[in-house]
């Protein structure tokens, strides 16, 4: 099989010209709202604090300090359990999200799928609070459910349990956010091509696998980048549901920043989280730029 | 209608709205001057407190503003803006207090200002390095162990009970941020260290961490309220507005007349910023609020005890008013700099330590 390969496509000036301009009020906004205060930050993870005192003092010495004291073991565990807590939770999202946006795209009448689309959106829109504190009410340690649960034999106190319930939080929130990402790749599949593979012997289920997925699989990624991106940066499931014993680390940002006042060790830490958050994002970007361009 | 817009019709209005809005603008400053107050207040009873405190008067009206968080929430945010502050006062403690007095953020208090201030305690008063009076206290509370005397699985009668097994998941524990860690400055006490000598705190943390006993890590004050008043957890340690809300419907044990354990003592009080201009009027306000009346209706409605000396203790405030020889005995007043001074290492203990064994 041959490689259709790239051309380069030559933009003349009006082109150029109408991209500033399509371009340039996002990245105005991107420039002011996103590039200054991150700019800020660096300047600031980079200063001495003064314990005792509101942020850095004025002319503080430069340090790398605030970068240095996150090599340990301690802000190495928080890192970890941010990351597995938010991974499992994004992956058990697509697991559910799959299968749904498919049913919605293929089973269901266009009424139905209307209505649907609806409850999904209202579920996004819908206050984050509200659904965390209606988890922590069902399945917290004096939830509804508490009785089934010791009987399952699982001790409501347990730190097992605590993460359980912070994963199912985080994946109340991941399904109708990849959900709707699932369903605009499905309504591009033509449903003729898993129709000819049953029609010429394939189960259902090796139609799906050799067909749905494959076809979907650059939304699913990008489905799976959007979920984990929100699961490690939420702030308020991991505060609620984890009753102060699962520390993510936007809550550990929160307490520099906020309860504390060391705005140099909480603009590292930013930074560091940044940095590995994007690290995972671009390696899961080449991985799957590379298996499309194979 | 778009359509008919001509250029001069468009920079007439948007004239015609740069007008308006700088006219806003100066009725906004107007109002302000004229005795329109921002305030920091804490939620709950406290605030409720105050705004019938403010029924009372007709000299200045209210935006109410709440704590989020902590008392050292507010910090970053009057930082952040700073010196153009939005609030007029903020409500703390010694915790925050002591910061803003480092900062330079709160006005000197003349006391011929706030002539209300001569019933208040002098020595509990706080004062910067000159001496000048920086906040105005209006109360005391009190920051202790306690129980739910009917969910409690034993009756703790010592700090070392909170490591009894039948404790399991009952214990409600503050966060690293609350309190200013005065709960580990506790066991430190309790194990022979203090606020300058924490390794027993820690050592003993360490071991309660280790056993399992620790229910909930409460990170704001309603998490403990909720915690206590849901029956998830039945002993902790916490401010006095917390035990009071939970003790509103169930029976509450508070240690704080035993030997075997400590009371932390702070005070509530007014912190008058800078640079605002309603200076005049705040003053008056923090003057009429702590007169004996409103000092006593403070204490009736907030749960804290008033510290107008001619102001009215009410009956459920006992456990907290205390003889000089019940103060010496129950009550540790810590060096509030020492303890503010390594809240940012305390943290780090904390998260590195305590928060992996939880």
């Amino acid at each position: 099989m041959t490689k259709v390969r790239r051309q380069p496509v030559a933009i003349s000036i009006p082109d150029r010209r109408d991209a500033a301009l399509t371009l340039g009020p996002a990245l105005l906004v991107f420039a002011f709202g996103f590039l200054s205060p991150l700019i800020n930050l660096a300047i600031e993870s980079l200063k001495e604090f003064t314990p005792g005192r509101v942020g850095s003092v004025e002319n503080a010495a430069a340090t790398v300090q605030n970068y240095y004291e996150l090599a340990n073991q301690a802000f190495a565990s928080v890192l970890l359990t941010t990351f597995w807590i938010g991974g499992v939770a994004a992956i058990i999202g697509q697991l559910v999200a799959f299968p749904l946006a498919y049913f919605i795209v293929r089973r269901i009448s266009p009424r139905m799928r209307t209505l649907t689309l609806g409850f999904l959106i209202t579920l996004v829109l819908s206050s984050v609070l509200i659904k965390t504190y209606a988890i922590e009410l069902t399945f917290g340690s004096v939830g509804i459910f508490r009785p089934f649960l010791l009987t399952l034999g699982l001790f409501p106190n347990s730190r097992e349990y605590i993460n359980i319930v912070v994963i199912a939080g985080l994946v109340h929130s991941i399904i109708p956010v990849a959900t709707l990402t699932l369903i605009g790749a499905m309504q591009s599949i033509d449903p003729r091509l898993l129709d000819a593979a049953q029609s010429l012997g394939a189960p259902g289920w090796k139609a799906h696998l050799s067909i749905t997925l494959p076809l979907s699989f650059p939304a699913l990624v990008s489905s799976t980048l959007v979920s984990l991106t929100f699961a490690i940066s939420a702030f308020v499931i991991p505060m609620v549901l984890g009753r102060g014993r699962v520390l993510f680390m936007s809550n550990v940002i929160y307490t520099r920043f906020s309860d504390i006042a060391n705005y140099p060790s909480g603009a590292a830490i930013s930074l560091v989280m940044l940095a590995v958050a994007l690290a995972v994002v671009a390696v899961i970007t080449f991985a799957q730029a590379r298996r499309v361009s194979r | 209608m778009l359509h008919d817009m001509t250029r001069r019709r468009f920079l007439g209005s948007a004239a015609a709205a740069g007008i308006a809005g700088t006219m806003t603008g100066f009725a906004r400053s107007a109002a302000a001057g004229s005795g329109n107050l921002t305030a920091v207040e804490w939620g709950g009873d406290v605030v409720e407190a105050m705004k019938q405190i403010a029924a009372d008067q007709n000299a200045a009206t209210f935006n109410w503003v709440l704590h989020q968080g902590g008392a050292g929430a507010i910090l970053p945010k009057i930082k952040a803006v700073w010196p153009n502050v939005d609030y007029d006062y903020v409500a703390g403690w010694e915790g925050s207090f002591n910061s803003m007095v480092k900062e330079d953020w709160l006005e000197t208090i003349n006391p011929a200002d706030v002539p209300n201030l001569a019933n208040i305690p002098e020595k509990i008063i706080i004062r910067d390095g000159k001496g000048n009076i920086k906040a105005v206290p209006r109360a005391v509370g009190g920051m202790y162990f306690g129980a739910r005397t009917d969910t409690a699985p034993i009756a703790v009668k010592t700090i070392d009970d909170l490591l009894s097994p039948d404790l399991k998941g009952a214990i409600c524990w503050p966060g690293p941020t609350q309190s200013m860690m005065l709960q580990i400055v506790a066991l430190a006490l309790h194990a022979g260290g203090s606020e300058t000598n924490m390794e027993p705190g820690w050592k003993l943390m360490t071991e309660l961490a280790k056993s399992g006993n620790i229910g909930r890590v409460a990170v704001t004050d309603i998490d403990f309220t909720n915690s206590l008043t849901s029956g998830e957890t039945s002993v902790g340690f916490f401010a006095e507005p917390g035990w009071a809300a939970v003790a509103k419907n169930f029976p509450v044990t508070r240690f704080t007349k035993d030997s075997n354990f400590k009371a932390f003592l702070y005070q509530s009080g007014f912190g008058v910023l800078k640079n605002r201009p309603n200076t005049k009027a705040t003053l008056d306000f923090v003057n009429f609020a702590i007169s004996p009346d409103m000092n006593s209706l403070y204490a009736k409605v907030a749960g804290e005890a008033p510290l107008n000396s001619k102001a009215v203790t009410p009956d459920n405030l006992k456990h907290l008013s205390f003889t000089s020889d019940e103060f010496s005995s129950f009550v540790y007043v810590p060096d509030y700099n020492a303890v503010l001074e390594q809240q940012d290492a305390w943290s780090k203990r904390w998260e590195q330590d305590i928060a992996p064994l939880l």
